[in-house]
């Protein structure tokens, strides 16, 4: 009996299970819509997502996005004067599921748009699909440097910023300092993980380019609980501020461990976490002066976003967050290209779609959107940050609810 | 690297054993008494965890003091587990199928902490959680030395039990020799039930030491138990010091390499000792006879 036949028979248990899980979870899409063709019929807009496996969680939070745009729509007279239908499929989290997906909306169902899916390993496929049959593609996730480097030219992401960016705001924030207040050193510590990673070393190789010197650059494995030693090598470097790229539970367990070494910095951005409800809870309410980004606030006064938060929180109890959010943005994206342009089903109708908005701003619950000739928006995150028990938009100057606090009160 | 550093990450490392040390007590026990190998060990670690973090909510009195519920509990649990489940698995298989077993109560654990609790992260919020004492310059966190010490007394009680008591000598003569153990009128069947009851109050113990410093999720047990099945390896299979030095060695070893690998890299530590384990001393470096068995 030795350990490895263990893992062995762990995996092969493990393996087992998830084909188990696969076969059981149903297939979401139902009914026959047909051939979208005449002025009368409803505009149907072909999805597929991750409702089951890895992704299930922002999954849903994208389906419920997406279905709060089609309530709201339709009561608001449709598109083009037709009512908007969705065929959402279930991909299981899985890419090969994402691709055969999308072919068959497309190709069998005929349906007159699509929208994206969730995740960047998924999206990239799925465009791939949309890009061969000249469909337009919006996508709601997927904020990975890589989407925007695989040359599609029918991609555009509804978001402010790709991962890269979300601290541009903050970046050109610091910058701007005169020279005797800006921090001089800094300290990073970044989950192995594209979209974790994307934040952190945006702001990093910002601040670097500038002359900021980075004392310590630590990566982290997903599954890593313990972070005691990284945060003993941070809290000995001393370094002026400390930059987390960070999901949730290394967010928490990483600020807790600096806290306990007295490591006390000039400024702490943490991306994720410290916008999740249970954050404050979690670390014991010593959260003054944290940072971080984000992409959209129910808060912010945008117009549509107060019409959005409104008719969500009614539907739902509570008010969306970012995976509906950036749902919506989506179907805002495409609606107002439809409406502009005046078709909305497959053929020429697309392309005219697809340059449309490259020559054109859309106003959106998280913003006004444009983008760049490979789909990248061009915006940047919102920063906000915890000022007496309240996580606050500190910057850009023009939208925020406070005023950033740098170097940050003692945690 | 700067000694300041060096000695930062020594305390952590030791604190962090210490912790190790205890879990895999249990996990040889169970080893030792009945050749199970006991999957569901660090699901247990996390319900009792999450029972400690329930219990701090719903009463706000800090989470030490519900011990005082799961440490029986667990044993009973183990007792009644041992009982109804584990002793009806066929022996000339138990090992094998004891895996598949103990799998399925991780997998419904996780499963039941995931439905009453939700996947959410949660953390009990303690007034001290951020607090440490200074020590020569380094930082000892208060609620990591709490841990250590509760792991510390447990384990100095598992081995007075163990070694001084009648039981223990009953429970140490089932290990070393069933067979002997019954001649000699020990009721080995009844021995063995305690003993996984001893095994799952270690869990409950360690599950709450765990609570004070640990963000904790249904599936987090997964996390815990590669290394810990690693310790007892290299420990010996069944040698309840052997785990624990083998734990302390390991736990510092990994907070150690931190410092020059990165904590990618300084995670493989306990693998590269199994391995190495397995290659030069199969049958572990304190337990012995045991282990050679199979």
């Amino acid at each position: 009996m030795t350990a490895p036949r263990h893992g062995r028979r762990i995996a092969a248990a493990i393996g087992t299970l998830s084909i188990a899980a696969l076969t059981v979870s149903a297939c979401s899409g139902t009914g026959d819509q047909g051939e979208g063709g005449g002025s009368d019929d409803p505009i149907v807009i072909g999805i597929s997502l991750p409702l089951t496996g890895d992704f299930s969680e922002p999954g849903k939070g994208v389906e419920r996005g997406y279905e709060a745009w089609r309530d709201i729509v339709n009561e608001n007279g449709g598109l083009l004067g037709r009512q908007v239908e969705l065929k959402i499929l279930d991909d299981q989290s899985n890419a090969d599921r994402v691709v055969s997906d999308y072919e068959s909306l497309i190709a069998q169902d005929g349906v007159d748009l699509v929208f994206g899916p969730f995740s960047t390993r998924l999206v990239v496929p799925s465009a791939r699909v949309a890009q061969e049959y000249g469909m337009l593609f919006v996508e709601p996730a997927g904020a990975a440097e890589e989407v925007f480097e695989q040359g599609f030219d029918n991609l555009f992401y509804a978001a402010p910023a790709i991962a890269n960016d979300h601290y541009n705001n903050l970046a050109d924030y610091l910058l701007a300092l005169p020279e005797d207040q800006r921090p001089e050193t800094a300290a990073v510590a970044a989950m192995d993980d594209p979209f974790a990673q994307g934040t952190a070393y945006g702001l990093r190789d910002k601040l670097e380019e500038a002359g900021v010197e980075i004392l310590v650059n630590e990566v982290y494995p997903p599954n890593t609980t313990d972070f005691s030693t990284i945060a003993a090598k941070i809290a000995q470097s001393d370094a002026d501020i400390v930059i987390g790229g960070t999901q949730y539970q290394d967010a928490v367990n990483l600020i807790i461990a600096l806290q306990q070494l007295n490591y006390q910095p000039e400024l702490a951005a943490f991306s994720t976490a410290p916008t999740n409800p249970e954050f404050a809870a979690a670390i014991g309410g010593a959260t003054e002066g944290i940072l971080a980004p984000t992409g959209y606030s129910p808060k912010s006064q945008f117009p549509s976003n107060v019409e959005f938060v409104e008719k969500y929180t009614e539907m739902h109890g509570n008010p969306p967050s970012e995976d509906e959010a950036n749902a919506y943005t989506t179907g805002q994206v495409v609606a107002a290209a439809v409406e502009a342009v005046g078709c909305a089903e497959q053929g020429e109708c697309q392309q005219e779609l697809i340059d449309w908005l490259r020559d054109n701003e859309v106003e959106t619950v998280v913003g006004p959107l444009s983008w760049d000739e490979t789909g990248k928006p061009t915006g940047a995150h919102l920063i906000q940050q915890w000022i007496d028990g309240e996580i606050l938009i500190v910057l850009p100057e023009d939208v925020k609810e406070a005023d950033f606090l740098f170097p940050k009160p003692t945690w | 690297m700067s000694g300041a550093l060096l000695l930062q990450s020594l305390i952590l490392g030791v604190l962090l054993g210490g912790l190790y040390a205890l879990l895999a007590a249990g996990l040889t026990l169970y080893f030792g008494i009945m050749r199970v190998v006991m999957i569901a060990h660090s699901a247990f670690l996390i319900l009792a965890a999450y029972l400690a973090w329930w219990f701090n909510r719903e009463t706000g009195i800090d989470p030490l003091v519900s011990l005082i519920v799961t440490v029986p509990l667990f044993f009973l649990t183990g007792v009644v587990m041992q009982r109804l489940l584990v002793s009806r698995l066929k022996p000339l298989t138990l090992t094998m199928m004891s895996v598949l077993l103990t799998f399925a109560v991780a997998l419904i654990i996780e499963g039941a902490l995931g439905f009453f609790f939700t996947g959410t992260q949660r953390r009990i919020p303690l007034p001290y959680a951020s607090a440490s004492l200074d020590f020569f310059g380094a930082q000892v966190p208060v609620v990591k030395l709490i841990a250590f010490g509760l792991a510390a007394v447990a384990l100095a009680l598992l081995f007075v039990l163990l070694k001084y008591t009648k039981f223990g000598q009953a429970l140490r003569a089932t290990i070393q020799h069933p067979e002997a153990a019954r001649l000699v009128g020990i009721n080995t069947d009844r021995v063995a039930g305690y003993g996984f009851g001893l095994g799952l109050a270690t869990a409950a113990i360690g599950g709450t030491a765990l609570s004070l410093d640990a963000t904790i999720y249904p599936s987090l047990h997964w996390h815990w138990i590669g290394p810990l099945m690693a310790i007892i390896v290299v420990g010996g299979l069944g040698s309840i010091p052997g785990a624990a030095i083998a734990a302390l060695v390991l736990g510092i070893a990994q907070s150690l390499l931190q410092l020059p690998l990165g904590p990618t890299w300084a995670q493989t530590v306990f693998y590269v000792a199994l391995f190495a384990t397995l290659m030069f001393r199969p049958q572990g470096f304190f337990g012995g006879r045991l282990a050679q068995r199979f």
